[in-house]
């Protein structure tokens, strides 16, 4: 047996027990999910149904007009990650390239925006948003989510932007180009890699939100998928599990194969961004 | 003022500030305004009524009770998290079979948004139906179900435990980005002049890690104390008012029995707790690296 065979060996053992409490819930909602009503509620509970009752998903559909809470949540994820990019583009630039006065306290500002969540000014935020007209409304999402995701995508893009060198840059200010130009034509395509992570990172942050949405939202058909989905479950009576877990899955799967496919890039630029 | 104008870095920055003003920083101003004022259901604020909305809060057992729960669940879900956390990213900085498999599965729980996360897992923890009663029973650990979530004592360590789960992969995350930024070839310096395995570990590997296990710290504190979904969604704080921290119970306070004035004070109690905690963390910083 190899060290490496050896190693893997030990390593599995030791994780075992977190990977299996890690899958258990995914497994969990899973079977449940396609399982027929009758025998999830019966005195004998098991893994598997007798049969794959895809059904569930199509009634699920159809009695919680599931439609509507993919529109709001897709709508209120790719509004937020597109204000924030274009807030957090420029300033990202701005500190990657220019020196200016005040830029330590710039970044101490930033910092202190990440250190205080939404919830503990929810009483503040709802009366400004009551005096913005924004409540029951989803732009009104928009703007807040944007405004807690901007910190950390400046960071991550900060951190990028510094990596390009500027001679690239000036070898098209020398062709005549415009700095606007240069930075549409040669920055940005550059920065690419960074854009993407920062825009997955930012939308399924809002896809995931779920407070503000509950606090500053009013009627139901607006509700994105975690409001939605909470809402399926509660109540003492007739709580339709495989509808929620139906539900669920649907909501989740999509993201968690985005996040696992660009996870790599997360470690990176996560951690520069952490401690620079 | 002119030449500032005048420097496109601060035009650049403009809407970067513009925004957090509006939606962080005068919510703040707001939140301490409202929490000494009386204020409607609707969020309408009416008469000044000094430090009432205070007063209020603290003759609440409730309200105490909840601000003791809240240091205990920090307390327990952050160091659970980075106790789990160390020795995952360590293990996962090691080359070894199925490592990127095993990257993805401790990510996964980030996927997930926490209030789905709380909802599948208060359902793995049914009672009645509950597949982990099932497991349990089948394995012969227990010989009846057992209804975990009805004495508010289980419920608020299973919400611990959930909580755990949920913080893993970004402090991994955190963790892995710190191990990976430590060069290589200070380990085999270090083994070419006879350091064994233990020593590598610990007078290398940790003290480089620091930094990032800190800062995995201090943002976990944060989060953690504020979070809100797990504990709301699984048994909204109660049975009997049992498991409820500062936001669930402020939340509560504000948006269900319309005391939006008491919430707002209940928010400034938060707010000095943190700034508390950050000025702590920034003093001790600086004594440092002094």
């Amino acid at each position: 047996m190899t060290a490496r065979t050896k190693r893997s060996i030990i390593f599995w053992a030791v994780l075992s027990p977190l990977l299996i409490t890690i899958l258990l819930p995914y497994a969990v909602m899973v079977t449940t999910a396609v399982k027929p009503r009758e025998e999830i509620f019966a005195a004998e509970v098991t893994w598997f149904g007798s049969e794959i009752r895809w059904e569930n998903f199509v009634e699920m559909w159809v009695e919680n007009n599931y439609g509507s809470a993919i529109y709001s949540s897709l709508y209120v994820s790719i509004g937020s990650t597109l204000l924030t990019l274009l807030i957090a583009i420029p300033a990202s630039y701005a500190l990657s390239r220019f020196q200016f006065r005040g830029k330590g306290v710039y970044r101490q500002f930033l910092l202190i925006t990440q250190m205080i969540s939404p919830i503990v000014l929810i009483v503040g935020l709802f009366r400004v948003l009551v005096t913005l007209n924004l409540v029951n409304n989803l732009n009104g999402l928009i703007i807040s989510n944007s405004a807690f995701s901007l910190a950390f995508a400046i960071w991550m893009l900060q951190s990028y932007f510094s990596t390009i060198p500027i001679e690239v840059e000036e070898a098209s200010w020398i062709d005549g180009a415009t700095r606007f130009q240069s930075l549409k034509k040669i920055f940005l395509p550059l920065a690419v890699p960074s854009l993407v992570v920062t825009s997955v990172f930012t939308f399924i942050n809002s896809w995931n939100e779920f407070l503000l949405s509950m606090t500053l939202l009013v009627t139901e058909s607006k509700y994105p998928l975690p409001l939605k989905i909470s809402i399926m479950a509660q109540g003492m009576y007739n709580l339709e599990w495989h509808h929620v877990m139906a539900a669920t899955f649907l909501a989740t799967i999509p993201v968690a194969i985005v996040f696992a496919w660009l996870q790599n890039h997360l470690v990176r630029g996560l951690s520069l961004g952490a401690v620079k | 003022m002119r030449t500032y104008l005048r420097n496109p870095a601060f035009w650049l920055i403009l809407p970067s500030l513009l925004l957090p003003l509006l939606i962080i920083a005068y919510p703040i101003f707001d939140v301490f305004r409202a929490s000494t004022h009386y204020v409607t259901r609707l969020g309408m604020i009416k008469g000044f009524i000094g430090l009432e909305n205070f007063i209020d809060l603290f003759q609440d057992p409730i309200f105490i009770e909840s601000l003791i729960r809240t240091i205990w669940w920090t307390i327990f879900v952050v160091g659970g998290t980075q106790l789990i956390a160390i020795p995952v990213a360590l293990i996962l900085s090691e080359d070894f079979w199925g490592r990127g498999v095993v990257r993805v599965i401790i990510m996964l729980p980030w996927a997930m948004s926490l209030a789905m996360s709380a909802i599948v897992w208060k359902w793995t923890f049914n009672g009645q139906f509950g597949m982990l009663n099932y497991l349990l029973e089948n394995f012969g650990i227990l010989d009846k179900p057992f209804v975990w979530l009805a004495l508010a004592e289980n419920a608020f360590m299973i919400e611990i435990f959930v909580g755990i789960i949920v913080s893993i992969p970004f402090t991994v995350t955190i963790l892995l980005g710190g191990l990976s930024s430590i060069p290589r070839d200070i380990y085999e310096a270090a083994e070419v002049d006879g350091a064994t395995g233990l020593q590598r570990f610990t007078r290398l590997t940790l003290p480089l890690l620091k930094p990032f296990i800190n800062i995995a710290l201090v943002l976990n504190i944060i989060y953690v104390f504020n979070s809100f979904p797990i504990i709301w969604v699984m048994t909204r704080g109660g049975p009997n008012n049992g498991t409820h921290i500062l936001i669930t119970y402020i939340y509560q306070r504000a948006f269900e029995f319309g005391k939006i004035g008491q919430g707002a004070a209940g928010s400034v109690v938060m707010l000095i707790i943190l700034l508390t905690f950050s000025i702590v963390y920034l003093t001790i910083m600086r004594e440092k690296k002094s």
